[in-house]
């Protein structure tokens, strides 16, 4: 998803660089951090990458189904892949469209990853939504058929 | 329907009507007006009876062809004989006169140029010929001889019968040595791996009688539920075929020995257009040789010196080896797979059975033969496709058992909320391939 137009190697330069950027930031706070707090702090950024995502995967989803020509948003349980696919894409997406236009990808990306790991953040919110809007349309559930 | 009359010439009645009009009998009968009288007034229509008898089909040619066994013989002589003819003609030994000498000749002898392979000429023993068919099943007097005869499928319930007054004999006989005490848990004997049970087809011929669905799957059933109870041997057995087991070992390539006495394998790799060729020496630092270049230089790209770097990963012998490789075609993924290919193949000469075994499994030895933008196709037709493959560092340790690729896992519009573009953006992916599906 990072990926365009078949770059791969831009793609991976990216995440090589937001990798980076995650450990410097730890890093950084680290050093900074009493020796109690250091124990807390987690610094491999491919932990810290697998847990945001983690965070940030929704349990339940929306469907749109139509009946009696009206299209109602039913709550619908996600498979592991769809729901891996959903938090990637809102992390993507969030990146792209809400940061400014002088910072740069691997920058934000490791801001959202690093605030998504402490479930806070948009991302996080955006799945908070996804399960609120489910939980609205509760009554709805009977309308699915799988 | 074309209707013949034939008038009986011993009946022709005379019937007489009072009134004008005619009436059309039931039954179909000819009028035949006599001449109108001149006189006005109510005619006297004389009618000759004549029966009408329609041509009807012949329904005893429309039953199937009933052989009788005396037929069946016959038929089984002529063919002997005229094999020996055969061989005779064909200038061969009439002893040693097998069913593919008479396919050749006759194929030899009358050239047929039909496609339908089944129309051509054959010449073969009469029970291949002629469908199977149950002798009468009644004597004389119009008894049934077999005593499940008005079920309707005698075999099969006589079958299921037996088998299930087997099942209760072993339960009987099992009790028996329990209550001795001398009843002691048998391994179940391991003669099951390399069969299966026969195919409904299979029991239909077998049983020479139409099956169902639900009595195949009922007799399947009771099949396990004998052999749960304890082997029973031949009888078992006649209902199980062997599979032939696929089994596609690795070819390990011979160890050569260059003019220092350095021990290397050679071996060949493909992946999309590249064709690469590896020699992989038995001691060495870890470098690698491309086509003249350094792998740090020939691959400047991260991935592609990843992939030249698994084989050896995966079998911890990273720094062990020498490689001196050629490759061409292809771009640059496509190279890097090649000589992954040919070096994985090349260790296998310098590695354990049980590793060859493991490399397998992770699909070392993929032989790829599409591209990656074939995918896109076959994710719309029901055909097998061979697709290419990437393994990543995580997925080496992961057994690949459930490596069939997304595309037929999930069509697109399979499931609902999948669009045609959520396909589409899977098309750049490639895809997990089992090599051999081995069991």
């Amino acid at each position: 998803m990072m990926m365009k137009g078949g770059n791969k190697v831009l793609a991976r330069s990216l995440m090589t660089q937001t990798l980076e950027a995650v450990k410097r930031k730890q890093f950084k706070k680290f050093h900074a951090a009493s020796s109690e707090e250091q124990a807390t702090i987690e610094r491999n950024p491919y932990t810290i990458f697998h847990q945001a995502l983690k965070n940030c995967e929704p349990v339940i989803g929306l469907a749109p189904i139509l009946k009696g020509g009206r299209f109602y948003q039913v709550p619908v349980p996600l498979s592991d892949r769809r729901r891996r696919f959903l938090a990637m894409k809102w992390m993507i997406t969030e990146c792209r469209e809400k940061k400014h236009r002088r910072t740069l990808m691997p920058e934000k990306l490791s801001q959202e990853l690093l605030q998504a790991f402490h479930n806070q953040g948009p991302v996080v919110k955006r799945k908070h939504d996804m399960h609120k809007m489910a939980e609205a349309n509760r009554a709805l559930a009977h309308y699915r058929w799988w | 329907m074309a209707a013949s009359c034939v008038s009986c010439g011993a009946v022709v009645s005379q019937r007489l009507l009072l009134r004008p009009r005619v009436s059309l009998a039931p039954r179909q009968v000819l009028w035949r007006a006599a001449e109108l009288q001149s006189v006005p007034g109510p005619q006297i229509l004389r009618l000759k009876h004549v029966t009408v008898v329609t041509t009807k089909k012949n329904v005893k040619a429309l039953r199937r062809e009933t052989y009788t066994v005396d037929f069946i013989k016959k038929q089984i002589e002529e063919f002997n004989i005229g094999k020996r003819h055969l061989a005779n003609m064909m200038g061969e030994d009439p002893e040693t006169f097998t069913q593919e000498d008479i396919d050749r000749a006759i194929a030899y002898l009358f050239p047929s140029g039909l496609f339908e392979k089944r129309a051509r000429p054959v010449m073969k023993h009469p029970e291949q010929i002629f469908p199977k068919q149950k002798a009468t099943q009644w004597g004389e007097d119009g008894r049934p001889f077999h005593y499940l005869f008005y079920t309707g499928k005698q075999s099969y319930y006589s079958l299921m019968h037996d088998t299930y007054g087997k099942i209760l004999d072993i339960e009987k006989h099992k009790n028996q040595l329990q209550a001795k005490g001398l009843f002691s848990e048998k391994d179940k004997t391991t003669d099951l791996i390399g069969s299966r049970w026969l195919i409904k087809e299979e029991l239909e011929e077998m049983l020479v009688e139409k099956l169902s669905d639900q009595d195949y799957a009922q007799f399947v059933r009771l099949m396990e539920r004998l052999l749960q109870g304890g082997a029973a041997g031949e009888f078992v057995q006649s209902f199980r075929r062997s599979v032939t087991v696929q089994s596609e070992k690795q070819p390990i390539e011979p160890v050569q020995h260059d003019a220092q006495g350095m021990a290397f394998s050679t071996s060949e790799g493909r992946r999309k257009s590249a064709k690469a060729e590896a020699v992989v020496y038995e001691h060495g630092n870890g470098r690698i040789k491309i086509n003249g270049i350094d792998y740090l230089l020939y691959f400047p790209v991260l991935q592609d010196r990843e992939q030249l770097m698994f084989p050896f990963h995966f079998l911890d012998r990273l720094g062990k080896h020498d490689v001196t490789c050629t490759v061409s075609g292809g771009g640059r993924s496509a190279q890097a797979g090649a000589i992954r290919l040919a070096m994985a193949r090349a260790l296998c000469s310098f590695v354990t059975e049980e590793e060859v075994e493991w490399m397998r499994q992770v699909n070392s030895f993929a032989h790829i033969w599409n591209d990656v933008s074939r995918s896109s196709t076959a994710m719309h037709s029901n055909l097998p496709h061979k697709s290419s493959f990437r393994l990543d560092c995580s997925r080496l340790i992961r057994a690949s058992a459930n490596g069939r690729s997304r595309a037929r896992r999930e069509p697109a519009g399979s499931l609902p909320g999948r669009s045609a573009e959520y396909c589409q953006e899977r098309r750049g992916r490639v895809h997990l391939r089992v090599a051999n599906t081995h069991q």
